[in-house]
């Protein structure tokens, strides 16, 4: 029958019309990152990191800069661990190097600054920083 | 029929107007003047809305919120993009003629307010009942043909005369579909007056008995009053935004203002010719009316973010000779159905 698409159209649009929303009202909701997303600052587990440094050596754009002190039983700490994530191209080598997985992303995609100094962190720095907000 | 509550307010005005001025004839002005600012104000009003409503259809039947940050549900959102309108600067293309450029979205504003004097909004509340109300609407609507000619004839842009040339072939296409179906109306109720229609309504809406009628209406409707998918006077993609094409800031305001004036002008129309006007049961019957045109305007929405836009030939075609031969069917078959009705009681 002639116009019977037009019918089916408007019924389509009607549909979609009182369906669920696709749009996410961004400030007050946000969206949460699947597992594969690579992006915001990296989170460094001092208790299962070695300080091998392999991180730093996987890293093709020297994004990090680490500082590594021996103490008095030859064991190695973590003393800076600076990620200049300017330099960063989010390749995730470092995080596949890593061979005790002690450095994951933390997936916060609001990462934009003002400075340029931002941009560079030191992780062990806010490790320290979060502990003492804690307590 | 109830006496409407507007009814009674218009004469409780007459009388404290009287009682000031302490002469009739001065008071019955000072109503009329005040009428006129009131149909002022509800056409502007009713702008604010149509243009948040038609945002926020677009944007939930296209799976999203449409505005809904300025003000509470989004509602201030056309008063802000007034503001931004008027605040905008005022360009003038170098070569265009620059009166007629200037005076064209005042005037195309003024056949759009025009059609408002003769509709029912409720039992006796019609600023001029006149004998001749639906030819006065015909007539009326016409005339933002020529301004639609003038002004993109006055841009002296290739883009807004082909819009213009479009818009009088559309227009004129539409006007006589339109005429032929209110004609199958008017058979019916034997008068052109606007109240006489309404109330003729009174046992069964003329949806009802004229439904061919209802659709060629509202398919000409949307021709008339330039909307997807017979938006080709601005078809975006071929000729840019047609007559609108060198118009900004607050002069292109005006022609959005006269576009929306113009839909509810064709939803209250369609409501008055084919649905039962301010009739119905328990409420009062401003309410009906306005419930029932905003019905008809969300209609005229959902059909607009349905359908992509036609060809100018296509609808061309559909116009004449399709809509136009189905109109004369329909008059015919009126006519057979009176006399026979006539002959059997």
């Amino acid at each position: 029958m002639q116009g019977k698409g037009l019918l089916i159209g408007l019924s389509v649009t009607l549909r979609h019309f009182f369906s669920r929303k696709e749009t996410v009202q961004y400030p007050e909701e946000k969206l949460v990152m699947n597992d594969l997303f690579r992006g915001g600052r990296l989170i460094l587990n001092e208790k299962k990191c070695i300080s091998c440094k392999l991180c730093a050596m996987a890293c093709p754009n020297e994004a990090l800069a680490l500082t590594v002190e021996i103490d008095e039983q030859k064991k190695r700490h973590m003393k800076k661990y600076v990620h200049k994530s300017g330099r960063c191209l989010y390749c995730n080598f470092c995080v596949e190097a890593c061979p005790t997985k002690a450095i994951t992303w933390d997936k916060n995609y609001e990462i934009a600054c003002y400075h340029i100094e931002e941009l560079t962190y030191d992780a062990v720095k806010r490790n320290k920083e979060d502990e003492n907000n804690e307590y | 029929m109830h006496e409407g509550l507007l009814v009674n307010l218009t004469v409780f005005l007459t009388r404290i107007a009287e009682f000031i001025f302490g002469n009739i004839f001065i008071a019955q002005l000072f109503i009329v003047l005040l009428e006129i600012v009131v149909i002022f104000a509800v056409i502007s009003l009713a702008v604010i809305i149509q243009v948040y409503m038609e945002r926020r259809i677009c944007g939930l039947i296209q799976d999203r919120f449409g505005p809904n940050r300025v003000g509470p549900f989004g509602l201030l959102q056309t008063v802000a993009d007034m503001i931004k309108l008027m605040s905008k600067e005022d360009i003038v293309p170098a070569k265009a003629e620059k009166l007629l450029w200037g005076i064209t979205p005042m005037l195309l504003f003024i056949p759009a307010a025009l059609v408002y004097a003769v509709f029912p909004f409720d039992n006796g509340v019609i600023f001029a009942d006149i004998g001749i109300g639906i030819f006065f609407v015909i007539a009326v609507m016409s005339q933002g043909v020529l301004l639609f000619l003038l002004g993109g004839y006055a841009s002296e842009n290739k883009y807004s005369f082909m819009g213009a040339m479009r818009a009088v072939a559309q227009m004129l296409s539409s006007e006589i579909p339109i005429a032929f179906s209110i004609l199958a109306i008017v058979m019916m109720t034997g008068s052109l007056r606007m109240s006489d229609i309404v109330s003729a309504q009174s046992g069964i809406w003329f949806i009802a008995v004229q439904p061919l009628a209802f659709i060629i209406f509202i398919i000409a409707m949307l021709m008339e009053t330039n909307r997807t998918p017979f938006d080709l006077v601005e078809g975006e993609a071929e000729i840019i935004a047609g007559p609108f094409t060198e118009y900004s800031g607050m002069r292109w305001a005006l022609f959005f203002l006269a576009e929306y004036t113009n839909l509810l002008a064709a939803a209250i129309l369609t409501v008055t010719l084919f649905l039962g006007g301010w009739q119905g049961p328990f409420l009062p019957g401003i309410s009906w009316f306005i419930l029932k045109v905003f019905a008809v305007i969300f209609v005229f929405m959902w059909i607009r973010w349905t359908f992509p836009r036609t060809r100018i030939d296509q609808m061309m075609a559909l116009s004449w000779k399709v809509l136009l031969p189905l109109a004369l069917f329909n008059i015919m078959a009126t006519g057979i159905g009176i006399y026979i009705y006539k002959w059997i009681y």
